[in-house]
């Protein structure tokens, strides 16, 4: 007897699929039981972020986010285009996984050679071999109670990946994860990833989000926990080339242990409206993370890139560099928080936010934020907005090079210092052309 | 090759140049010389075309072409070259890719054909001996983090490398030790030819004792009130420029 509105919103529709699936979906493991209901109530409790969310304030999604969008439990039964595997953005030499609208697939996938006990499958059949490495991790990671997004996708994701690295294991070739939203019929997708590098592990993990060329709406939103053991050492690369129909909060949630090292360059080139929240906490004494980023939304595009590195304990060191470009109307945010917690003595942390608007029309909202309770640490953040150098501009001009191509050089200049933080050449070749084209 | 008749420029509502005159034929050597905020740079940044001046009256001619209708970078391809007094650093931009370009552009700009990479690994090697720079130099970024020597060195290493018909030299010599200023100077005289020429900016003559002009022109108050050969510069160094501008009080 539930009344019905008109219109269900997106969120009562979802919780609606919720209770429909519930049977099979708390049925699938009984570790998982409770913590689907838990995600369940969070989200239903905090709903999507509106204007008034002071961590949502300079992204629109309750006018995205429309009841027009459906979320389904079953792989999609399109074909993905063999052209989408020759992009150039996608490694050669790597082991290679496959995510369409978040399902593993098992076809495109390619990963004969991985030794050592190196798991890397589908997070379903994880679940389903009751996996105790994949169980024991699944969600105490990512925070769901503070984010309805990570809420969401706790309670419906469906598949995605699990990747295991035994301690001492060094992962040969980089891990590219493809990851591919078909845009079929306005969908909404939940890709769930989980990485646990146990000790004295070493992996690349280049992650690359493609969206195929449509012309519904898509929408999709990643979870991504990661577990970075005792000295070991994770470098992450997200690449964001979505279509103009594709929009994506990107979560990416890292836990890091004692002299480990996780090691983060993100690029978002592509996607309408693009959110990334991307939160490192340094859970033991002596260990590192650096988090580089470079955006550069043009016309109709918001980029919005948040970050929190969590100093929780003693002799940890943070790097941040986040740079944007914004061309036309476009629109950056960037929100980077370092927390540095009262027992976090001898903490080194540096952040730096620096912009470039290419337009009148172009917005940034910048905003470098730290919190520190501990009273002996090395703490700098900083943040600069402007145009490009006029003399620098003026001294390529006087050698004879024109406008165009005195801001090219200029503006890959700018970018190559973010670039150059990406360990695969082929990747860091790949996007310079990327951004020429684009400039 | 270069007639500059009765220039008159300002920055903002500031009147820098006064009709401001010079002849400048192929194979010359021209020193321009006057006491602090007569005007030289602001001289050489109209030629080169600096948006931040306003020309007010007056002509250049380069080459027989209107120069000051032309873009900085159009100014350059038709041979106009500018040693800067303070060059900009240029992070991210390596030496070899920025000449890469802009000889690209220029031989693009005059309908010849691209050099060929090895050709221009050649020049690259020959021109560097000219300034005496170092190979490592010129991988790194532009100017970054270069010693003020190694930042004007880099500017005659340009020149070289874009072999100009008309260079100037915008107080190259300030803020350089003996033997840079040598190093520089000596580049400078080397890169000479019957058809290229250039005008030497600069405040003191110890410089000239390295490049020895043909003519030595004293500027004063946006013009040049005295002109001569290579021996009033000796006479400058002597007397200072008080007594020119009593000369020119008494007129």
């Amino acid at each position: 007897m539930s009344e019905t509105t008109e219109v269900m919103s997106l969120k009562e529709k979802l919780l609606a699929d919720f209770s429909i699936r519930k049977t099979a979906l708390l049925l699938e493991n009984q570790v998982l039981r409770g913590f689907r209901e838990k995600s369940a109530e969070a989200f239903a409790k905090l709903g999507f972020p509106g204007k008034k969310h002071e961590e949502y304030r300079y992204i629109n999604f309750t006018s995205i986010l429309s009841p027009e969008y459906s979320y389904s439990f079953s792989p999609s039964t399109s074909e993905i285009p063999s052209n989408v595997l020759e992009n150039s953005l996608v490694l050669n030499d790597a082991f290679r996984v496959v995510l369409v609208n978040g399902h593993f697939s098992e076809n495109a996938s390619q990963l004969t050679g991985l030794t050592n006990g190196v798991v890397v499958e589908s997070l379903a059949s994880a679940i389903r071999r009751n996996d105790v490495h994949a169980l024991s991790h699944l969600g105490t990671l990512a925070n769901n109670e503070a984010d309805a997004f990570i809420a969401l996708n706790s309670a419906l994701f469906v598949d995605g990946l699990f990747v295991y690295l035994p301690k001492g294991v060094q992962l040969e070739k980089p891990l590219q994860i493809i990851q591919v939203s078909t845009g079929d019929a306005q969908q909404i997708t939940m890709p769930r990833i989980l990485l646990v590098a146990e000790s004295d592990t070493n992996a690349q993990i280049v992650h690359t989000q493609l969206s195929l060329a449509s012309t519904s709406a898509s929408f999709s939103n990643t979870v991504a926990e990661v577990l970075v053991e005792q000295n070991a050492f994770v470098q992450w690369t997200t690449l964001q080339a979505e279509e103009n129909s594709a929009s994506h909060v990107n979560t990416l949630e890292a836990h890091v242990k004692k002299g480990g090292n996780f090691s983060t360059v993100t690029i978002s080139l592509g996607g309408q409206t693009l959110r990334n929240n991307l939160q490192i906490a340094l859970d033991e004494a002596a260990c590192e993370a650096h988090l580089y980023g470079y955006y550069h939304p043009t016309a109709g595009q918001t980029f919005d890139q948040h970050t929190l590195v969590d100093h929780r304990f003693p002799k940890c060191e943070s790097n941040e560099l986040y740079k944007g470009v914004i061309d036309a109307d476009g629109t950056a945010v960037f929100n980077g928080k370092v927390y540095v917690r009262k027992d976090a003595q001898k903490t080194n942390a540096y952040q730096s936010n620096k912009n470039i608007l290419l337009s009148e029309q172009a917005t940034v909202n910048t905003k470098p934020q730290l919190e520190i309770y501990a009273d002996d640490v090395k703490c700098s953040h900083g943040s600069s907005t402007g145009v490009l150098d006029p003399e620098q501009l003026f001294y390529l001009r006087s050698r004879g090079i024109s406008v165009e191509k005195a801001r090219a050089l200029l503006l890959s200049a700018y970018a190559g210092e973010v670039l150059e933080k990406i360990p695969h050449e082929a990747l860091r070749e790949a996007l310079a052309d990327a951004l020429a084209e684009r400039i | 090759m270069l007639s500059i008749r009765n220039l008159c420029a300002r920055v903002e509502e500031k009147e820098i140049l006064k009709g401001f005159s010079l002849e400048v034929k192929p194979g010359e050597v021209h020193a321009i010389m006057g006491p602090n905020g007569s005007g030289k740079s602001t001289l050489a940044s109209v030629l080169a075309g600096r948006e931040d001046y306003e020309v007010t009256s007056g002509e250049v001619i380069f080459e027989g072409k209107d120069l000051l209708a032309l873009a900085p970078e159009d100014r350059a391809r038709e041979g106009l070259f500018l040693a800067f007094q303070y060059p900009v650093e240029i992070p991210g931009v390596s030496i070899t890719n920025f000449l890469k370009t802009a000889i690209a552009e220029q031989r693009e700009y005059r309908g010849l054909p691209p050099m060929e990479p090895k050709e221009f690994l050649q020049m690259m090697r020959e021109k560097k001996a000219v300034v005496e720079i170092d190979t490592n130099l010129t991988n790194r970024s532009v100017n970054e983090g270069f010693s003020g020597g190694e930042k004007k060195r880099n500017e005659i290493f340009q020149m070289a490398m874009l072999d100009p018909k008309l260079s100037i030299l915008d107080e190259t010599d300030s803020g350089l030790d003996i033997d840079a200023l040598r190093v520089v100077a000596t580049g400078v005289t080397r890169l000479k030819t019957p058809n290229n020429a250039s005008i030497v900016i600069t405040h003191y003559q110890r410089l000239l004792d390295y490049i020895v002009p043909d003519f030595v022109h004293v500027m004063y108050e946006g013009r040049i009130v005295k002109s001569g050969g290579k021996e009033l510069a000796l006479e400058l160094e002597e007397k200072g420029y008080d007594w020119i501008k009593k000369e020119l009080a008494a007129l």
